[in-house]
């Protein structure tokens, strides 16, 4: 029972590395307009590079069909790994090779990607090319997430495709189920109910997987995206769970000479963010096996299969967890609330000064090298028309147009999702994507080494952080950012 | 002289793609490890910097560390893959029931992408739910994780190259094995020779060259081992099986360090075409010398 318990997780883990297909009808508001823009450019071919997520699998088995059904532009879409999704596009984009006519833009490389000049100024195409504006198409639709994809000079540089919080997810099943409660109360002394402060949860997880273990059950009370070789940990740690100890921005202070140590200015090794590594490290050694071998959709996947309590998910894969059937052994069973804090993160949040989690997405954009621009720029208005919107969010837990809120496949999904798009519209401001940096893969890079060690405890955190710190200044020294 | 000229005509072709593919790259590369480049740097000029890369090279405690493992690695993975693949060579020229069978799938290893093989390996090791340390805790209670344990991601890493390339170094083999005359072992029969005896004076040294040639190709590949490592364990846990290859490709891609990256790959051709002579001279040349 056990081991067959063990293989369907691993075909549930087969089947998110195979994708997921889609097969809604969109019915398009101005079919005529999209017929007549698609015509000269009919039999051309638009190449496009993403990575795998919900999200970009409905742009490739959805919308590039309709779009080629439409217009007869053919669009193929390239989905794969994050690591070769950027691999190729960079080295397309760097080599001026023109192979892709659209690259997935993570909010945190955008600013790369705008310091060497490699996307299309949208709006500025758009507005010289009036022909091919749709009229359905505006930037005014988007939320405020589209903001993150603005240059210097106002334009737009991408088209929102995904926007997503990672969230706190928790078993509705496990923490409303009286015997559980009763369980908790007396081993407490306090109500179960979704963690608000660091202390709390840390009191839920030890709980769950001490229940789990004591009931022979494949049950651990938290997740942990906590690769051991894989910069999904660093990330987890930095966008995640340090802000929730008052640490942001990785600890970069780039006001301050783009400063690390707490001797320079910084506060990537100090004792707020020393205490925030030894609890995330105390929350891994009680949290699946498999944790130190997860990316983040590795994580979805063990909350997917039953097996924790709670944990910080990424949004993009909140839908499907708690409504696919074929994927999801949670369905129906999933609650979401912010982030535990430690007490002032949140006022800093809500007054501006910090934030309590990550605000993830990505953007669809237009590399310089592109050699068919204009059917690029048809392509990608139409993935920003408010009419395709709604099955998209359902499929995909996100939603890059304030109109998609209303729609009523949404709000039925929010209910199954314990209020996950509310909670995005919301709060959502309380969270921020990555910070506006030019180097993120470099500094991640030169430090993740020995974050590795940190984590498999070859060096303790303490010792380990302000290794880091030193080398992030160094590296940032090499780059000439930093003085 | 007509001939020849119709030599290098038909070698023409293969010449020139030889010419952009190998060579041109290759002198980019040997360009681009004399100077600093990162293109995500303040100044993304491409500088000239001497020899400074390879001056680095000597204090860089991971490339140190990466250049420790990939040694370790390459000397289990290769010793392991000939010594097996020559018993199985030799267990295929003999007749035994559902040998077709097995000889298929012995070599479909063979035909499976880097990648493919490291996801594979990835969804039978993964710990708790992959099959292997399921069933090893099951029986012997032993618990194998590849994101904690250094060795045993290490030892992994390693089987899963034996499992991949073993078939090539066998079928290589088989066709070494196949081409001996009877008539040494015939006469080393009749002359009371035994078994090891056989092996070491009259096949080992038969099929030297064939080997020598196996160990050639499986030493490179080893040395320059990337995408399976990177699929299985991303390099980790910590640096346990940052090999060369997964080093140069961080530095390389993630971390767009573009000069020192090339130094690197410089120093790993380098050190490729130092074992292979080192080889060669220690197995084939005092035969040479001999005869």
């Amino acid at each position: 029972m056990k081991f067959a318990y063990k293989l369907s997780v691993s075909a549930i883990a087969l089947a998110m590395m195979t994708g997921a297909s889609f097969a809604q009808d969109i019915q398009i508001k101005n079919p005529e307009w999209w017929q007549e823009a698609g015509k000269k450019f009919d039999g051309a071919t638009l190449r496009g590079v993403t990575e795998s997520t919900p999200a970009s699998n409905y742009v490739a088995d959805v919308l590039a069909p309709k779009f080629e059904e439409l217009t007869g532009i053919d669009v193929q879409i390239e989905t794969t790994s994050w690591d070769q999704m950027y691999d190729k596009a960079i080295k397309d984009m760097e080599a001026k090779t023109g192979i892709y006519d659209m690259v997935y833009i993570e909010q945190d490389i955008v600013y790369a990607y705008l310091a060497r000049n490699f996307l299309v100024n949208l709006t500025k195409a758009l507005d010289e090319n009036a022909e091919l504006k749709a009229p359905e198409y505006s930037e005014d639709n988007f939320t405020t997430f589209a903001e993150n994809f603005r240059g210097s000079d106002g334009g737009l540089y991408g088209v929102p495709m995904e926007a997503f919080i990672k969230v706190y997810l928790y078993r509705t099943d496990l923490f409303n189920d009286p015997k559980i409660q009763a369980e908790f109360k007396e081993k407490t002394g306090k109500d179960l109910k979704p963690a608000k402060t660091h202390a709390e949860y840390t009191e839920i997880a030890k709980f769950f997987t001490e229940y789990g273990k004591a009931n022979g059950m494949d049950l651990w009370g938290t997740t942990a995206q906590a690769h051991t070789g894989h910069p999904a940990s660093w990330y987890e740690y930095f966008e995640s769970v340090a802000p929730t100890y008052g640490v942001y921005n990785w600890g970069i202070d780039a006001n301050n000479n783009y400063a690390a140590t707490v001797e320079n200015g910084g506060t990537m090794n100090s004792p707020e963010a020393k205490e925030a590594l030894k609890w995330w490290l105390s929350m891994r050694d009680i949290a699946p096996p498999e944790s130190v071998q997860s990316t983040w959709t590795e994580v979805a996947t063990t909350f997917a299969a039953g097996r924790a309590a709670q944990g910080l998910v990424y949004g993009e894969n909140a839908a499907w967890i708690a409504t696919d059937e074929e994927k999801s052994r949670v369905v129906g069973e999933v609650g979401v609330a912010l982030p535990p804090l430690e007490p002032g993160v949140l006022e800093e949040a809500e007054s501006g000064k910090g934030y309590i989690g990550y605000y993830d997405g990505g953007a669809f954009g237009l590399p310089v090298t592109s050699k068919s621009q204009d059917a690029a720029l048809l392509f990608m208005q139409f993935m920003a028309l408010p009419e395709i919107q709604e099955d998209w969010a359902a499929a995909g837990s996100r939603i890059t147009l304030t109109s998609t809120y209303d729609t009523p496949k949404v709000k039925e999904v929010d209910k199954e999702l314990g209020g996950y798009y509310s909670m995005l519209r919301d709060d959502g401001k309380l969270f921020k994507g990555a910070p506006e940096y030019p180097f993120h893969r470099q500094v991640i890079e030169a430090t993740s080494p020995t974050f590795y060690e940190i984590l498999t405890g070859s060096i303790g955190p303490d010792e380990g952080l302000d290794m880091m710190a030193q080398k992030a200044e160094e590296e940032l020294k090499n780059l000439g950012y930093r003085k | 002289m007509q001939s020849n000229r119709l030599g290098w005509i038909l070698l023409a072709p293969t010449l020139v793609i030889l010419f952009f593919f190998g060579v041109v790259p290759f002198f980019y590369v040997l360009w681009l490890s004399f100077h600093q480049w990162n293109p995500f740097a303040l100044d993304p000029a491409v500088v000239y910097n001497g020899a400074d890369n390879f001056r680095a090279l000597v204090f860089d405690s991971g490339f140190l560390a990466s250049l420790g493992v990939t040694l370790a690695f390459v000397f289990f993975a290769v010793l392991s893959e000939l010594i097996v693949g020559y018993l199985l060579a030799q267990a295929f020229l003999k007749d035994f029931p559902g040998k077709a069978i097995f000889r298929t799938i012995h070599t479909l290893p063979l035909i499976m992408a880097p990648i493919i093989v490291g996801s594979i390996w990835k969804l039978m090791t993964t710990p708790s739910i992959g099959i292997i340390p399921s069933l090893l805790d099951s029986w012997f209670g032993f618990d194998l994780n590849i994101g904690t344990s250094a060795v045993a991601a290490f030892t992994v890493t390693v089987v899963m190259d034996i499992w991949h390339w073993t078939p090539l170094v066998t079928l290589t083999l088989i066709a070494a094995l196949v081409s001996l005359p009877a008539d040494p072992f015939e006469q080393a029969q009749i002359d009371g020779a035994n078994k090891r005896q056989i092996f070491w004076h009259i096949t080992l040294p038969m099929i030297a060259p064939a080997l020598l040639a196996t160990v050639f190709i499986r030493l490179m590949d080893a040395l320059r081992t990337v995408d399976e490592v990177l699929m299985l364990t991303g390099g980790g846990p910590g640096s346990a099986t940052r090999y060369l290859g997964v080093h140069i490709f961080k530095e390389v891609f993630p971390r767009t360090n573009y000069g020192y990256g090339s130094a690197v790959s410089i120093i790993v051709l380098y050190l490729t075409i130092v074992s292979c002579w080192l080889l060669y001279v220690a197995l084939i040349a005092p035969r040479n010398k001999k005869a």
